[in-house]
Parts: structure tokens; sequence; C-alpha cells
């Protein structure tokens, strides 16, 4: 019998494109890393070279990758409580243009509201209770987010929606090919992220042996159904914990937005559309550009 | 006399913001695009403030007996600001909210109550007339620190309002009495023009305006009735020693001299 055949551990290492195969017209994404940290750029642009179509995406401090899906024209809704690159641009430019068009729907939470939504979903609640948001206008803009008074003290409280997800995008600096994954820092909101999604793809910087990870069980994270991409410096222009965020790139980018739709598609077209993959992004960036960044 | 360049607006600001800091902050909290908050909280952390822990970008420094600050970074979360004594998971400020002193912000909007106003300017269709950055973790810090810093490099009647359009930050004191807020509110306004705070009955008042500004000037500049009171003292210019620290120790690299 062929289950006698006690099995081998399946390996979940995945290229790009196979990895992005369960993220559907219409599916509700998240994106990890936050403001210039640790999100899975590799992952955004090959997604947004699919060209899939009507995407929610929950970006809970988010950056260019929003601008960007935005721009390949596959958001239809945006969830977060911000998208934009800092120093260089308070407001994510085409996020900028594309929410006051109307273009985009956006769904506006606090940096709290989406942690408390991605563990509702994860903890398998409808919602859970947080004071942060009472008395402001959030209920107003998002009204998903409902105050009530609770049942046990009395006080006015905010109920957070649980956030699921049908794939959560996660960058992480290690992983082995059974998708036990190991940040250099913080992680962001990537764990929580996972938790609440049907589906991990998460992109590496590189794939290590399980005994490599068994030398730090403590920094593992897991999670059932996970795919795992070999991405080197697949961060960029963010920064991961080896490498800085490429300041000249996100001020090259915001400028480009800023100046408008033709200079957005010939940015798209040069680093997202007209490249074969993410190695031909990497070429185009350059060795020069990429070795300055290394920290 | 040594001849000392006076201080820019922002090393003001930094050097008005540490000194208010209260014995007991312990938990110091500095956001993005707040320079002259980094360098506030550093500047306490050196000399004041020895065990505070200051939170900047994705680490936690501590500054007792240190003679120099860390180094700044273009970015908040640069992977460098990762050598700390501890970092900072977003998961782990939100499990515990009692532990957060004190933090800094600015506003798009700021109104006669301390309602602050990140979010933009609506439209009045449903739309926006000017999209802001949008919540951050605003809402959550102003409900839970046990106090916050406004800092305003624009004074004008645009930004004062009477009311903002959408609040993110509830300053209003009564309103956050009767929400049962833990947190203990607004401390200080900042601006070009003075330092303020509420009086009894929540609304803005000037508690000193700094050299060379008078009340008319500054009443002018706010969108709304300011409480000023008849006697307005001038605000404490920094002394020799703060700006020597400041600039040495803290902003070595002059960022805030602007």
């Amino acid at each position: 019998m062929s289950t006698a055949a006690a099995g081998e551990r399946r390996p979940v290492l995945a290229s790009l494109d196979e990895a992005l195969a369960v993220v559907q017209d219409g599916a509700t994404i998240g994106i990890g890393g936050a403001v210039t940290a640790g999100h899975p750029m590799a992952l955004v642009r090959a997604l947004a070279r699919r060209g899939v179509r009507d995407l929610t995406v929950v970006a809970p401090v988010g950056g260019i990758e929003v601008d960007l899906l935005i721009a390949a024209g596959c958001v239809k809704t945006v969830v977060g409580a911000y998208v934009g690159m800092e120093v260089v641009a308070a407001v994510g430019p085409v996020f900028r243009r594309a929410a006051q068009s109307g273009a985009v729907e956006v769904v506006e939470l606090d940096e709290a509201h989406a942690l408390l939504g991605l563990r509702a979903a994860a903890q398998e609640l409808p919602f859970l209770p947080w004071r942060g948001g009472v008395g402001t206008s959030f209920s107003q803009l998002n009204p998903t987010l409902v105050e009530f008074d609770d049942p046990v003290r009395g006080e006015p409280l905010l109920a957070i929606p649980a956030i699921e997800l049908d794939v959560a995008l996660i960058h992480a600096e290690t992983a082995d090919r059974f998708g036990n994954a190991q940040w250099a820092g913080t992680g962001n909101m990537d764990m929580q992220l996972g938790a609440a999604a049907k589906h991990v793809v998460l992109q590496v910087d590189r794939v290590v042996s399980n005994t490599e990870i068994r030398r730090f069980p403590e920094r593992t994270f897991f999670w059932r159904e996970t795919a795992v991409v070999h991405a080197p410096f697949g961060t960029h222009p963010y920064s991961s914990g080896s490498m800085t965020a490429d300041e000249q790139h996100l001020r090259d980018f915001a400028a480009a937005a800023r100046a408008g739709d033709e200079a957005v598609a010939d940015y798209m077209n040069r680093h997202v559309l007209d490249v074969e993959d993410d190695v031909a992004y990497l070429e185009e960036i350059g060795i020069r550009r990429i070795s300055s960044l290394l920290v | 006399m040594s001849a000392v360049r006076p201080a820019s607006t922002d090393e003001l600001f930094a050097i008005l913001l540490a000194r208010d800091l209260r014995p007991e902050d312990r938990t110091i909290m500095v956001g993005a695009n707040m320079p002259m908050a980094r360098a506030a909280a550093m500047l306490a952390g050196m000399t004041t403030h020895p065990d505070a822990r200051i939170l900047i970008g994705l680490g936690v420094q501590s500054l007792g007996g240190a003679d120099e600050a860390p180094p700044v970074h273009p970015f908040l979360f640069d992977p460098r600001t990762l050598e700390a004594e501890s970092l900072m998971y977003q998961s782990r400020v939100f499990d515990d909210m009692s532990r957060p002193d004190v933090f800094f912000v600015g506003g798009l909007q700021l109104d006669q109550r301390g309602n602050l106003n990140l979010f933009g300017i609506p439209d009045g269709e449903g739309g926006w007339k000017m999209r802001g950055p949008g919540g951050l973790a605003l809402s959550t810090m102003s409900t839970h620190c046990r106090g916050y810093y406004v800092v305003m490099p624009r004074h004008d009647a645009r930004t004062w309002v009477s009311r903002v359009s959408l609040i993110t930050a509830l300053g209003d004191a009564t309103e956050r009495e009767r929400l049962r807020f833990p947190g203990g509110g607004i401390r200080l306004v900042l601006s070009p023009y003075g330092v303020f705070d509420f009086d009894p009955a929540g609304d803005m008042r000037v508690r000193s305006l700094h050299e060379g500004v008078d009340p008319d000037e500054v009443q002018a500049a706010t969108g709304f009735p300011l409480n000023i009171p008849a006697d307005v003292p001038r605000t404490v210019a920094p002394s020799e020693e703060e700006l020597r620290i400041l600039r040495e120790q803290v902003d070595v690299h002059g960022t805030l001299a602007g």
C-alpha cells in the first residue's frame, strides 16, 4: 500500500508565479511590512504583473506596495491605517489620487484596529473590543467599526470586526523548505496577517536548512498553508534586516507619481510590468545600488 | 559673552518639550516625521530622564550615562534601529497600553477643544478635498498615553480652526471624561508663536508667547477666540547650556538648525 510508505515531509518551495496562483480576482489579501520596512515587494510586483483585479488590500501601515497595485489596476479597496513614504511622501501619491477621485474605496483603521481585526479573524471571533477610536470620526468614516456599551462595565467601546484574509503576502529573512519562517527584526504585523489568512505566501531572502532553523526555535513562526518563495533582496526598494530602504528610488517614484499618469506608467513598465521576473528587476536596479544599501 | 546662535523654531520646540517632561515619564514614544520630538526625547534621556526608555523606529533606546545620541537615519523603521536593548513589536505595544507615557503628534487641523484631524479635509459629498495621512495609531495612543504633546509648525487660521472637520484624536477634556478615557490628554501645544494649554472649561489658552510675539498677532493667526491671560508670560528662552547639549550631543548633524 502506498500509504504504508511513511511519507517524506512535504516541501513547500514554489516559484513566484506558482505561489501567487492562490490569489484570485476579488480576493482579500494582506500585505506585510510597515512604513518603509519589510514589505514583500517581489510578491507585489509579480502580482501586479499577473494583472489580478478587484483586490481588497489590507495594508496595516502601507507604502509603495499599495501604490504599485493601484497603478497596475488591481485594487478595489484599501484597508489600513496609513499609506505613504514617510519623509518622501506623507501620503502615497498614487493612493492619494485614487482615494480623492473615488477610484479606490478606503476602509479607515487605526494601527491597533488592524491588529485587533486580524486577531479576531485568527481567533475565529466576529470582533474584538478596543477603546482607541471611541469619540473620534472613525465610525463615521468606516461604518464597520461599531460603538457599543460593554456588557461588563458599561463603558463605551468600539467593536473591531474580524479581518479575514484569503491570502497573506509576507517577507521574512529566512525559512526552511517546510515553511518555518524567521525574522531578523520584529516582523511588524506579519505573524498576525499570516494567522488571519487561509494561505500564506512567504518570500524570503534566504532558504536555509531545517537544522539552521532549529538553532533559534524561539524565532520560528509557521502557518497551516504556506508557500515559500526564494526572493533575495526582494524587499527593494524597502528595507530588510540586512538592507536599508532605497531613498533615491522612492524619491524617483514619488516624483513620477506627482508628475502624473504617464510618468507612473513609465515607472510601472520599466520596473514592474515589462520585467520578466524579480531577478530582471534587480538587474535593472543594479548591483552597485543594491550593495550600497547593505548594512 | 559667547555669541551663541539663537535657537531655530525646531530647536526651541525640542528644548520646550524636553523641559516639560515629568519625572515619572519612563516610556517615551517617537513617531515618524518629528525630528524635534526625537531630539527632545534624546535630550531628556541624556539629561533629566536617565531611566526613560525611548521607542524610536524598531528599537528601544536607553540613554542614561550616554554622551552621544544614537545616529539619525532617513526613515523611522531603518534596520539599524534594531541595535537596541529591546525591539518595538507593534503587537506588544498594543498589548500593554498602560506602558507608553508620552508621545508627540502634529496635525492637519487643530481646534479650540484640542481635537486633531489627520484624516483629511472632506469635500462634503462623501469624498476628499484633501486626503491626509490617515489614522496611524493616533486614536489609540491619544486615548491611553499619560499625556501627549501637539507640535504645530504651522499656525494660521486654516490650520487652527474652531472645529476640526474630522476627529482623529479626541482632545476635548469634557468628552474624554464622559467617555472614560484612561489617558491624560494633551499636555501642551507648541507653535512658532507660543505655548498653549487648556483652561478648566477645556478651551485653548495661551500659556506663554515666544520672544517678539504679541497677543494680537497670535489671535489674528487663530481661527477661534484664544483665552489670552491679561499678563501673558514670555516663553523662557533656551539657555546656552541647553542649546550646547542639544547641538553638540543630540542634533549633531544640525537637522533642527533649519
